[in-house]
């Protein structure tokens, strides 16, 4: 029995699965509360009444098998999303206790709120790479030169990349290598000095050095910001991140510290999962 | 819970290997051990001699166990239960291995005794082995039968044979003021009571891993952390 029958998931007891109001709910404060989250994209759901509390200046990391809806649901986190076509939200977002959904609210204030690493670095091919950290400050009307250099350096500083590229600046983000690349997209999410970093699996094209690099950079990071990173990595997960949530089939599995779900999950379709026993 | 295939073949061949080594371990030390209290009470020095010879090997799987088991945690980086197992088996090892070690002591000490008349005291120790052997058993089972209750209820029972073992070590320097003649004879036995006495507590370390083996829960000093 590898194959676990996708009809137990639906025919599970809601009352009984775990969510954020389960033991393993982290302590306060919050930076989102997510109530009852579904997603469609056209007629299909993504994501099926999701209810996760998410710690400020903590790492929450999303795990689950390719489909299972852990990208859909990061990027509901700021508003992501809704570049996609037919894209339907059912649900509420609270960040600081701010409905991300009410209609008074612009979709692209959130994104600066809310900054996005990808699984690919995408720094601006014809941009040099300081053009490319303070880009967001100057598409949101920044002028004064003296703050964009010092809001340059204090990024780049806190993405672990001045001390190798503080003399190369004028070159193109192109140029750096793979990893240096995603941490100069780092340091482009924290120029706007957002709340909360998402990382959709930051590290998936780097090597391990570069790799080890993010981990590092994670866990510097979430003093100052709270982060939520979708991967495929179990060890990575177990590394990085303070809770883990265990999505399957666009539901909420399970959800708890990391040191719990990793040493003894409450379900066994997390169990299955991350021992390598699913699929 | 019976775990599904592992998607990685390898992964599942390596913990059954694991596993089947601990289990031989484990049939090896309770062999050596029924061995050198057999020499003990039948006054047969070539059964010691199998008892004691029979360490070797037990050291040589302890060292494959251990071997094994970082090659499992480094190739394939388990988590959850197989984490636990992996975990479970070197620990288990490491507790066989000095079982086995009380084995061997016992049979050197049961040669010195088969030298002189035999002692009636024997008797003060044979409730001690029943007591330490019924353990051990309990013990393995409970880790191959995944059986968190029988792993539970065997950590009390280290109680009742660390009495027996008191009421032995009491009488027995009794025996000693009485009879200076037989002293060595008398500490002989001591030192097998307290050897006994030792498999009690691997035993229930035994036990204390099979607990956390199959259910994640840590029920080592409790007693240690209800008192402070």
């Amino acid at each position: 029995m590898a194959t676990p029958d996708p009809t137990v998931v639906e025919h599970v007891d809601r009352a009984a699965e775990p969510t954020s109001t389960s033991t393993s709910e982290p302590a306060a404060p919050l930076t989102f509360e997510v109530k009852n989250l579904s997603v469609w994209y056209a007629e299909k759901r993504a994501i099926d009444d999701v209810t996760l509390d998410i710690a400020s200046n903590a790492v929450t990391a999303i795990i689950g098998p390719s489909g299972c809806g852990k990208s859909t649901f990061l990027r509901c986190l700021n508003r992501m999303h809704e570049l996609v076509p037919k894209t339907r939200v059912d649900g509420t977002v609270l960040l600081q206790g701010d409905d991300l959904y009410s209609n008074s609210v612009d979709p692209a204030i959130v994104r600066r709120r809310v900054g996005m690493v990808f699984q690919k670095s995408n720094p601006f091919p014809t941009m040099s790479i300081g053009e490319n950290v303070v880009i967001g400050l100057r598409l949101n009307g920044v002028r004064n030169q003296k703050f964009l250099n010092e809001r340059l350096e204090k990024s780049l500083r806190m993405a672990a990349l001045w001390d190798e590229v503080k003399d190369d600046l004028h070159k193109p983000g192109t140029s750096l290598s793979g990893g240096q690349q995603q941490r100069l997209c780092i340091a482009r999410a924290l120029a706007v000095e957002p709340e909360v970093i998402l990382m959709d699996e930051p590290c998936s094209a780097l090597d391990p050095i570069a790799t080890a690099k993010i981990e590092e950079l994670i866990h510097e990071l979430k003093a100052h910001y709270t982060i939520v990173t979708v991967t495929h990595n179990m060890q990575q997960a177990g590394r990085v991140s303070d809770y883990t949530a265990f999505f399957y089939l666009g539901r909420l599995i399970e959800f708890g510290p990391t040191t719990k779900i990793f040493t003894n999950p409450s379900q066994r379709q997390t169990e299955d999962y991350i021992t390598g026993r699913f699929g | 819970m019976i775990a599904h295939k592992h998607i990685l073949g390898t992964f599942d061949e390596a913990l059954g290997s694991l596993r089947n080594n601990v289990l031989m371990m484990a049939g090896l030390a309770e062999r050596s051990l029924e061995r050198a209290m057999k020499g003990l009470t039948e006054r047969d020095d070539d059964i010691c001699a199998n008892a004691i010879a029979d360490d070797e090997e037990i050291d040589q799987l302890e060292m494959q166990i251990d071997k094994d088991g970082v090659d499992i945690l480094l190739r394939f980086q388990p988590v959850a239960s197989d984490l636990r197992r992996v975990v479970s088996a070197m620990k288990l090892s490491s507790n066989l291995e000095r079982i086995a070690d009380q084995a061997t002591n016992i049979a050197r000490r049961a040669r010195k005794l088969n030298q002189h008349p035999p002692l009636p005291e024997l008797e003060l120790i044979l409730p001690m082995n029943a007591q330490a052997m019924s353990m051990f058993k309990d013990s393995v089972d409970a880790y191959v039968r995944e059986d968190v209750e029988l792993g539970r209820a065997i950590v009390p029972r280290d109680a009742k044979l660390d009495e027996l073992n008191r009421v032995a070590s009491r009488r027995l320097i009794e025996r000693m003021a009485q009879d200076p003649e037989q002293l060595r004879g008398y500490l002989n036995l001591m030192f097998i009571g307290r050897h006994l006495e030792r498999v009690g507590d691997h035993a229930t370390n035994i036990a204390e891993d099979a607990v956390y083996a199959a259910a994640a829960e840590d029920i080592r000093h409790q007693g240690v952390a209800a008192s402070t």
